[in-house]
């Protein structure tokens, strides 16, 4: 079953002021699962900026990035009529398609990535943007409250996976330390997270 | 450490992105079958997404888009064909199953070769409505000379207090769905329901029916679950497939 016959009540035109981003999003998914060319160029005009930063991020290479994040774009087009606004936000599934797209060719093809020394400095520095913040603020102030709970080392090995694809041998290389040692770290870390985040 | 702890780490992880290409691989394809499994990954993706809210926004190429359109110009204009391979393949499928489901495949068979009226300029064209991807709930079938179409629910039972109501989207009649028609009872529609609607807007619209309060949407546009179909031309089957 799918929702994208429902009616949105909030009504996706662009030029509509009043709906939320995410009311936007959802409508515009909508009409993409009926095959509306035009509300696929608006869907990807306001979303295209964050699935090409997030999959360049994790494979680090521009004619790499383009191939996945086309792929991402054909995928959301085909499966618009799954989605299911009730279970996630139309922008984390998008990004969801992307960043899967990323790690899985990443995973396949590990030698094609040109290893970069300042990944970790880079990530650390970079502000989420003001919309960003905005959009998922209340949910981004508990994760991040709980992140600053982990020990450094284990929220770094977080994010660098996360954030740029980094792999358990990645990570071992990196941290100096056996890879199981690097898995049981990273399942302490995400079980305290998810302790921390649980209401 | 239970099962279930095993099932979140390997989830957790999954989103993380840190297991093998392999292990990945694994994942995707279990989850498909395993709710359990895939619950779990969807819940941590919510989770973890507002880390993804550090990502410095990057403005593709300009000519992105336009390659993204090209390649699903050309998937499209193979899936009219590769739909109706698939359908066969369903079809086979079917009639190698249970009773129940080979009555259903004769439903689907009889529909798929009757043409309605034999002196018809162009082939039936013939819409398939599934549920979940995997069995048509209902077939719709289309005579674009005549314009008349004929609504057979396939695996789709009447639903108490419920209406199945049927739905055409079209780029020339708006945004929005506009209802075809609220199905009776038996599950069939008024042939003629479709007749003010010229064959080219037909050919290119998208159908959906959606489970609706008894009687129809209060509101004129769908609000419950809706299943789609496009239409595609019944033709090179016909030969194939005459009873």
């Amino acid at each position: 079953m799918s929702d994208a016959f429902r009616s949105s009540t909030a009504r996706d035109d662009a030029s509509s002021s009043d709906s939320s981003p995410t009311d936007r999003l959802n409508g515009l998914l909508q009409r993409v699962a009926f095959k509306d060319r035009e509300a696929f160029a608006q869907l990807y005009a306001a979303t295209s900026s964050k699935l090409y930063g997030t999959v360049l991020c994790i494979l680090r290479h521009r004619g790499w990035t383009d191939d996945v994040v086309q792929e991402a774009y054909v995928s959301i087009w085909q499966k618009a009529g799954q989605f299911d606004a009730a279970k996630a936000s139309s922008i984390t599934w998008m990004v969801t398609i992307a960043r899967n797209g990323a790690i899985d060719e990443l995973r396949r093809h590990p030698a094609r990535r040109v290893e970069r020394e300042d990944a970790l400095d880079d990530v650390a520095s970079v502000e989420p943007t003001a919309q960003a913040r905005l959009e998922t603020e209340q949910d981004a102030r508990r994760l991040y409250a709980c992140l600053d709970e982990l020990e450094k080392g284990r929220r770094d090995m977080v994010r660098l996976a996360y954030l740029d694809g980094w792999s358990r041998a990645d990570l071992a290389t990196h941290f100096d330390q056996p890879v199981n040692t690097v898995k049981t770290w990273l399942h302490r870390a995400l079980k305290q997270l998810k302790g921390c985040l649980s209401p | 450490m239970t099962d279930h702890d095993d099932l979140d780490m390997l989830a957790a992880e999954f989103v993380l992105g840190t297991l093998d290409a392999h292990e990945r691989e694994s994942v995707a394809h279990r989850r498909q079958h395993d709710t359990e499994l895939d619950a779990l990954i969807r819940a941590w993706e919510s989770r973890l997404a507002p880390l993804g809210d550090e990502v410095k926004a990057i403005t593709p190429g300009p000519d992105l888009l336009a390659r993204i359109e090209r390649r699903i110009e050309q998937m499209e204009a193979d899936t009219g064909e590769a739909r109706v391979i698939r359908l066969r393949k369903r079809l086979r499928y079917w009639q190698w199953g249970t009773g129940l489901a080979t009555a259903a495949a004769l439903v689907m068979a009889i529909l798929l070769v009757t043409p309605f009226g034999r002196e018809a300029a162009e082939p039936p064209f013939v819409a398939v409505f599934q549920q979940n991807d995997q069995q048509p709930a209902f077939m719709l079938t289309v005579d674009l000379a005549s314009q008349r179409l004929n609504v057979q629910p396939v695996t789709a039972e009447p639903l108490p207090d419920k209406s199945y109501q049927l739905w055409i989207k079209a780029d020339p009649l708006g945004p929005d769905p506009r209802s075809v028609g609220v199905l009776n009872d038996d599950l069939s529609l008024d042939p003629t329901a479709l007749s003010h609607y010229d064959s080219e807007l037909l050919k290119n619209a998208t159908f959906g029916i959606s489970v609706e309060p008894a009687g129809g949407s209060p509101t004129g546009q769908p609000t419950g679950p809706a299943i789609h179909g496009y239409l595609y031309p019944t033709e090179k089957e016909a030969g194939q497939h005459r009873l």
